[in-house]
């Protein structure tokens, strides 16, 4: 059996090891399971420590919508001759049009500064619309994925949903403010939603958010973290998002 | 007509990729830095950079990596160009107060505290893998390292930073 520094050795090291010759030995020694325990108390402060408020610009949509950007046949910017207003030092030349475009669209990739935001739950709503930003192709699909496929994504996350839960049309295992967690979209009478499990995000009250193009809510789910319930574009009122929350959160059965 | 669509399309893309990982990136470089408005420039010349480069991601699942060494490569361009004076911690903690404070408990602000102390070998490699996900593997790689020496220093983080906060560590493994 392996020894109990060796363990703990590595569990401070790694505290979310799936490593099965750590869950054996934490499974046959209470001495080190306490210690694990203790550890992944200390690691969720850790955790939320990490995640300082960002600015509120950096939720922001990049304004490249209102003006084309520069096509292949013109050539890409270069930092060296972008009008940015950089620190003193460096070289800034005139700017052309096309410059001035892309700049526009880099600069809402920039930081603006100034505003940043004072609540954690705003953050939180920040980053999940954030998300929804880079993977458009989830609100595409409409057929539904294959159970294998939908098993894979929900069993790290210990959960699986109930058989009327709906046609699951998306399912992934995203990387979301340090952990994997489900994204799933979820066809309903209403139109798409994506659901989100956030088993490691806590919030105290159901948070409703109306942000980038995208209306939802986050709820609380006691003793597994958060759902976050979205729908793009303001099709339905957030009284519907809410009870489509409810309806998710009760299709939803834990397996821990 | 065709090309010129797809080139469009494939920089929507690209900014979509960008803003999704935008909010992480520059808490990575807050943590890198220690220095809100330091992070927020490292932040804007990497993706001045990442937009100049972006042909060059082939993989759109990579492309969390790819922005990040460009960060960590626009923090370490940035020692280059400008000699910063020997730091004082506690200074820099005074500094960023209003940040590491902000509408958070205050054991919270003690661990913030507490990570903005570690040395920069335990912090960086505690951040990539508690803040964005990253196996030994890919910080090993990443930082150019072996697993086990990625595995020692986060080891010895997370000791440091428990005994800091002052939780029990008399079960803690010694060296």
């Amino acid at each position: 059996m392996m020894e109990h520094t060796d363990y703990r050795a590595s569990i401070l090291a790694d505290p979310h090891s799936t490593d099965a010759e750590l869950r054996t030995h934490r499974e046959a020694c209470a001495e080190c399971r306490e210690f694990t325990e203790r550890l992944l108390r200390f690691e969720s402060r850790l955790e939320r420590a990490l995640r300082v408020d960002i600015p509120a610009k950096a939720a922001e949509p990049l304004p490249m919508a209102a003006e084309p950007l520069p096509t292949a046949a013109e050539p890409l910017p270069t930092a060296a001759v972008l009008p940015f207003a950089r620190k003193a030092g460096h070289d800034a030349r005139a700017p052309r049009r096309w410059m001035a475009i892309a700049a526009s669209v880099l600069l809402g990739i920039a930081i603006a500064g100034g505003v940043w935001l004072t609540l954690p739950q705003q953050s939180l709503a920040a980053d999940v619309v954030a998300h929804m930003a880079g993977e458009p192709e989830a609100w595409q699909r409409t057929e539904a994925v294959a159970d294998s496929e939908l098993d894979q994504v929900l069993k790290d996350s210990k959960l699986r949903l109930k058989p009327d839960a709906g046609l699951v049309s998306y399912a992934s295992s995203c990387a979301f403010r340090g952990h994997r967690v489900p994204h799933l979209v979820v066809q309903t009478p209403s139109g798409p939603v994506t659901v989100m499990v956030l088993v490691h995000e806590s919030v105290r009250k159901p948070m409703r958010f109306d942000d980038e193009g995208y209306r939802g809510t986050i709820v609380p789910v006691p003793g597994h973290g958060s759902i976050a319930v979205l729908m793009r574009g303001v099709t339905v009122g957030s009284g519907e998002i809410e009870r489509i929350a409810a309806r998710v959160d009760d299709s939803i059965v834990w397996t821990r | 007509m065709n090309d010129e669509a797809g080139g469009i399309q494939r920089r929507t893309r690209f900014q979509a990729i960008c803003q999704s990982l935008r909010p992480d990136l520059l808490r990575f470089a807050f943590w890198l830095s220690r220095d809100r408005a330091l992070a927020e420039d490292v932040v804007q010349e990497s993706m001045l950079r990442a937009w100049k480069a972006q042909d060059s991601l082939l993989d759109e699942s990579a492309a969390k990596p790819w922005l990040l060494t460009i960060v960590r490569r626009e923090y370490a361009r940035t020692f280059e160009r400008k000699r910063f004076p020997t730091v004082d911690v506690d200074e820099l903690i005074a500094k960023e107060e209003p940040m590491l404070a902000a509408a958070e408990e205050q054991d919270i602000a003690d661990v913030r505290a507490a990570i903005m102390k570690l040395s920069d070998e335990y912090r960086e490699p505690l951040v990539l893998q508690v803040l964005m996900g990253y196996s030994t593997a890919e910080i090993a790689r990443e930082l150019d390292l072996s697993g086990p020496a990625v595995l020692t220093r986060l080891f010895r983080a997370r000791r440091q930073l428990r005994a800091a906060c002052g939780e029990d560590t008399t079960l803690d493994p010694q060296e």
